[in-house]
């Protein structure tokens, strides 16, 4: 089992990504970026921290993350599900698919499930439109997908996740 | 890798020369390069790439590989390019390494099986040189991608890698670099065209110790993707035209601001970016000029809005990307309020060729106003999808058939998509438009930042105008009201009238909410955000106004409009997943009365129409359509009593007097379903027999005639007069129908007129129509037969003749068509057919005279071949004549197949108005002619068009003069029926394949009228149906489609 970085050690990690940008103009994107690669989403208690460690007031810090959509203020879960709704996949019934995923997980799109497993998200178009509907889970590309089949696919997934744990 | 640093102009040469010294002495050896580019490594390149390494060191074998920047051709990937002889493989898997090794790298043999094929006309080509994908293109941004390692700063050096650079440096003043960008007439290739020399002097003019130069690489248009292969593929390119740029501007800082979706990109960006400061090229005094700048990068964050430049300067400062209005334009206050310089990462990759080259040099490529190259990303329905390099200029139907290797699957071009979510669209009449600046703004659209999308018949454009605003409302940052609160209304009424919920007025209003955007957004996104629909009102606003009145998406996209693609493919609307399903369970007399819900002529479309059902199937995207009509012929076999549909007798009705005038397949139809209402119409017939074309120009062995009377039958069965030998114009006229008290007349007569080909000799013996000399023959039983026939024309008529005339004994007969075979309109399993029956077909040939003898007796027809040139309104390429070069055939009768037309003599004599299409006008709402109570439908206000259109004419006619009785605008027919059939949505699609339709041989049919194709068996039959995808399961639509 791999050792997991404390929260504080990972604030450690913070100060010194904060430290690097010293003196750098423009800096508050980049060290959010970086914030967000080290804590895989930007909590509250981290956004305070940049804001006083960098003197920028905590409504402007928020302000330029609410902006971006790559910025994310709620954890996000280990699998990223995309449903393509781009139009082959649309006319094929991804709406559909979409629908099904969000009873079965229990969130809407944007959301995580409590167990941080699933995120869910939509996608424009992966250029997979013969194989329609499609999902990407992470980097996987999963073709004609149909409500009924889901269940079967999530499961891959979350026992791949409980393997690599023990 | 170890650098050292250049200090000098001369060492920098030294390096180039050894660099290709190095080169010239390899240039015979075999190297392999593998596309890198981020299409290819998606379809897994860089595995290819390591087993490749891996066999080779096994094979003991003396080859390099080298991964290179984007070759293009993404479609056709992973690709990789042996050198020295350039061949190209594509589609390269993993099982092909063995061979490529064992074969082409050891004992020099070409991999046939891996070359190039050409999709369109199946040829390949083993050698880059050779290809037509590459060959038509002009490389000057992407010159160095996929022939050089992105990570090797010595590569680019080799290949005159920042001798632009050492020019200006050398001996260039900065104003001097400018005149250079300036002369070349180089426009910036982000989306604004602005020309880039102008921006640069702008910012050169600004007095201030502290300047930027600021590279966008925010490459946000969904289906543009050339900067990111420039920035993975050659990123030296751009950094070299970036620190020209900041020399010209007296600039010693600069930003490259990419997006975070492009990691890669970002991390050969950092890589070039740390050689060239290792190397000295950046940094303090490059190059012992005194000259220095420097180079960071910026990520953006996922905003759309961020490729706005003021946006973009904004997020580099570390702000919300919002857009700052203008002026002070950034070349006044820009980054940190300091003059800077943007431009896009094409524009920046032109720079270096431009000062080492020279203006005059870059001016020779392109169009009198916009001078150079464009890269632009081909995508959509396109053989061949990828990145392609072409002069300014170039014609977009050259780009789409020459480069792009034409349409997927055969399809028809509907328009191209230029320019994201800030273009517009292009339609089939500009194929030839060239791709300019000042040509794209005139017809509303842009060249923006180069993608190009290509769309075939089944893309609704409705529907894409409606994607890309979505697109563009979710990116609105909302700082501006027109944009954030204009965009949305502007979706609203989208999404209403792509839910079949559309008003009256909804275009003007889009077109008004649209132009007001335009004119008062704050940045560029919302000026350019109403494009997109603006574009498609202008060319396609048929599709929109049948989207509002008649609830009817053509492309079958709209969900809420289509039940099933096939269903709304359907001119008359037939209920296809219903007769094939219940033709599944055997239950053959339901599914015969479904059909007749909707078409009563079930047994002659089985055999005679052109299933436009079966080009929508969805089954198309698994394998291949599902046979509607093979399932119908075998279906309406299976009739043993009449199936008759509801009928609603209605004694008041009955008493109404409505003549029909002509018994075609829209006359009868209008009496059917007119009689299905309980009214008793009369029909009027001109000849002796009721049919229309059905009887008088279809031959028997397509459609035997017993099969065509079983349906009239029927039809005069629910109480339908037919009165034969009753010619419009010669035995009565509209008035007179009128004075017999006929409260209501429909018009369907048809469009018998020939047109003729305008040749001198034309009238004369020996020569005949095609509509007669068919009429004549099965009319009559007998028409006069020559020894060799030619037939001119390329649509079902010709070849029915051709046909018709092998079986009447011609010794031979000869098709002569003027375009190409593929663009003949008759259907192509006709055309099969006649070749196998032995019919000659002369394809791209111009008849240009009747010979004659001197008795006057025709001798022969003399001929012109045809060349193809550009595009026609039809969005065909235009056939030249070549009259240099002539041929004769030999004939002793011609029959003329050109087309049909209205008889104008006997319009005008019934005082008809004709509409747009000189075919008689009809209201498309009501089918009313311009004379009071007079209805039509069919060919006489379409033209010459299809079976199962003249019926939907019929069946519109009916419900038209229905409303007009009664004022009920709803007829029972149409509202969508419930068919119970067992089918398990989670099941998978049914593995069999499309069966063709079997016919009688070719020997035994040609001498006889007996009909050729054969009806499947029941296992047969039964498997087809179930391949049916039922696109229609649990689905009602909610919206009638009131008329089509």
């Amino acid at each position: 089992m791999c050792h997991e970085p404390t929260e504080a050690e990972m604030m450690q990690s913070l100060d010194h990504i904060i430290a690097n940008f010293e003196g750098v103009e423009g800096a508050l994107i980049p060290v959010l970026q970086s914030a967000q690669n080290l804590f895989g989403y930007l909590p509250e208690s981290v956004l305070k921290h940049i804001s006083t460690s960098m003197k920028i007031p905590y409504s402007e810090v928020t302000g330029v993350v609410s902006f971006y959509s790559w910025f994310s203020t709620v954890p996000r879960g280990k699998n990223i599900i995309r449903v393509c709704l781009g139009t082959a996949c649309y006319v094929r019934g991804g709406k559909d698919v979409l629908k099904a995923l969000q009873d079965q997980l229990g969130i809407q799109v944007g959301g995580t499930t409590g167990d941080r497993e699933f995120s869910l998200e939509v996608g424009r178009c992966f250029g997979a439109c013969g194989l329609a509907p499609v999902v990407m889970i992470n980097d996987d590309v999963h073709q004609r997908v149909k409500p009924s089949k889901l269940r079967e696919i999530l499961s891959s997934y979350q026992k791949a996740g409980e393997e690599v744990h023990s | 890798m170890k650098i050292s640093k250049i200090t000098s102009v001369n060492q920098l040469t030294e390096i180039r020369d050894l660099e290709r010294e190095k080169r010239d002495q390899e240039q015979n050896k075999l190297h392999v390069c593998v596309c890198g580019g981020g299409g290819c490594i998606a379809s897994g390149s860089l595995s290819l790439k390591e087993s490749l390494e891996h066999k080779i060191a096994e094979s003991g074998i003396d080859v390099s590989v080298k991964l290179t920047g984007c070759l293009g051709p993404c479609s056709k990937g992973p690709v990789l390019r042996i050198n020295p002889e350039a061949v190209i493989y594509e589609n390269v898997h993993e099982e092909d390494i063995d061979r490529i090794v064992s074969e082409h790298l050891i004992k020099g043999r070409i991999v046939d099986s891996l070359t190039w094929k050409n999709v369109s006309d199946g040829l390949s080509f083993a050698s880059q040189p050779d290809i037509p994908f590459f060959k038509e293109q002009t490389p000057i941004v992407l010159r160095n991608c996929g022939n050089i390692d992105p990570a090797n700063i010595y590569d680019y050096i080799g290949h005159d890698g920042y001798q632009g650079l050492a020019m200006a440096l050398k001996g260039m003043k900065p104003l001097c670099v400018i005149d250079e960008v300036t002369q070349s007439g180089l426009r910036g290739r982000g989306g604004g065209g602005f020309p880039t020399g102008k921006k640069w002097e702008f910012t050169a003019l600004e007095k201030s110790e502290v300047k930027y130069v600021l590279c966008n690489a925010d490459e946000g248009d969904p289906g543009a993707f050339m900067d990111r292969s420039v920035l993975e593929g050659d990123p030296h390119s751009l950094i070299e035209g970036m620190i020209i740029a900041g020399y010209a501007i007296g600039s010693s800082q600069g930003y490259v601001y990419v997006r975070v979706e492009y990691p890669l990109a970002v991390e050969r960006l950092n890589l070039a970016i740390s050689q060239a400061r290792e190397a000295g090229l950046l940094g303090k005094d490059i190059l012992g000029s005194g000259f220095d700048f420097d180079l960071g990068i910026r990520m953006g964050s996922g905003a759309f809005v961020c490729g706005e430049e003021t946006a973009l300067i904004n997020s580099i400062e570390g702000k919300r990307g919002e857009p700052r209005p203008r002026p002070p334009f950034p070349a006044q206050k820009g980054l940190w309020g300091k003059p800077t310089l943007l431009n896009n990462v094409e524009t920046y990759a032109n720079i270096a060729p431009i000062i080492q080259r020279g203006a005059a040099w870059y001016g020779t490529y392109g169009s009198e106003k916009s001078k150079g190259t464009k890269v632009f990303a081909l995508a959509g329905s396109i053989n061949n999808s990828g990145l392609v390099e072409i002069p300014i200029g170039t014609p977009l139907g050259e780009v789409i058939y020459d480069i792009g290797d034409g349409m997927k699957e055969g399809k028809h071009f509907k328009a191209a998509q230029i320019g994201g979510p800030s273009g517009g669209c292009i339609p089939r009449e500009y194929l030839n438009v060239p791709l300019d600046y000042d040509t794209l703004k005139e017809l509303g659209a842009i060249i923006g930042s180069g993608g190009l999308i290509v769309m075939d018949e089944d893309t609704c454009m409705v529907d894409m105008a409606r994607f890309f605003l979505e697109f563009v409302q979710e990116e609105s940052c909302g700082k501006c009201v027109p944009c954030r609160v204009g965009t949305k209304r502007m979706l609203e009424i989208l999404n209403r009238i792509c839910e079949g919920d559309g008003e009256e007025g909804d275009i003007e209003k889009l077109i008004e909410l649209g132009r007001q955007i335009q004119q008062t957004a704050l940045c560029g996104l919302g000026q350019t955000a109403p494009n997109p629909v603006l574009s498609t009102i202008r060319h396609f606003r048929n599709e929109y106004v049948e989207h509002i009145r008649d609830k009817h998406c053509r492309a079958g996209v709209c969900p809420d409009l289509v039940r099933a693609p096939c269903q709304s493919a359907c001119p008359a609307g037939v209920d296809i997943p219903g007769f094939i399903s219940l033709t599944g369970e055997k239950r053959y007399a339901e599914a015969l009365k479904l059909h007749r819900e909707r078409n009563p002529f079930a047994a002659v479309c089985a055999r005679v129409c052109f299933h436009t059902c079966e080009e929508k199937c969805r089954r198309s995207t698994i394998d291949e359509p599902v046979s509607v009509r093979g399932v119908k012929r075998f279906l309406v076999d299976q009739e043993i009593t009449v199936q008759l549909p509801e009928v609603r007798e209605n004694a008041e009705y009955a008493k109404r007097k409505i003549a029909i005038i002509g018994a075609g397949p829209a006359g009868l139809s209008c009496a059917y379903f007119l009689a299905r209402l309980g009214y008793k119409p009369k029909i009027f017939e001109a000849e002796d027999r009721a049919g229309g074309l059905l009887v008088q120009a279809i031959p028997a062995y397509r459609l035997p005639r017993e099969t065509l009377f079983r349906e009239i039958r029927m039809i005069e069965g629910l109480g339908v007069d037919i009165e034969t030998g009753k010619r419009l114009g010669r035995d009565f006229s509209c008035d007179d129908l009128k004075a017999q008290g006929f409260e209501a007349v429909f018009l369907a007569t048809g469009a018998a007129g020939s047109v003729s080909l305008g040749l001198p000799g034309e009238e004369g013996p020996g020569v005949v129509q095609s509509l007669p000399f068919l009429q004549q023959y099965n009319i009559r039983g007998s028409v006069p037969v020559g020894r060799q026939i030619v037939v001119v024309g390329g649509g079902n008529a010709a070849v029915d003749a051709a046909r018709t005339a092998i079986r009447l004994g011609a010794e031979e007969v000869t098709l002569v068509y003027r375009r190409s075979r593929s663009e003949m309109p008759a259907y192509d399993e006709e055309i099969e057919a006649a070749l196998s029956e032995g019919v000659i077909l002369k394809d791209l040939t111009q008849p240009v005279e009747i010979i004659r003898d001197s008795e006057g007796n025709l001798k022969g027809l003399k001929c012109s071949p045809v060349e193809l040139g550009d595009f026609d309104k039809s969005g065909r390429r235009r056939p030249q004549v070549n009259r240099k070069k002539t041929l004769i055939i030999e004939t002793d009768q011609l029959i003329i197949a050109a087309g049909q037309r209205l008889d104008q003599q006997l319009i005008d004599e019934q005082k008809l108005e004709l509409g747009m299409n000189n075919f008689v006008f009809t209201d498309p709402v009501n089918c009313r002619t311009s004379r009071d109570r007079v209805f039509a439908g069919g060919d006489v206000t379409t033209g010459p068009s299809s079976v199962v259109e003249a019926i939907a004419g019929g069946e519109k006619g009916a419900a038209a003069i229905h409303q007009f009785f009664t004022g009920e605008d709803n007829v029972f027919w149409r509202e969508d029926k419930i068919i119970e059939t067992s089918y398990d949505p989670d099941s998978d699609p049914a593995p069999y394949h499309r069966e063709q339709i079997q016919m009688i041989d070719a020997q035994r049919r040609k001498n006889n009228f007996d009909e050729v194709e054969q009806p499947w068996h029941e296992a047969v039959a039964i498997r087809q149906s179930k391949r049916c995808l039922r696109c229609d399961y649990g689905k009602v639509c909610q919206h009638q489609e009131v008329n089509k």
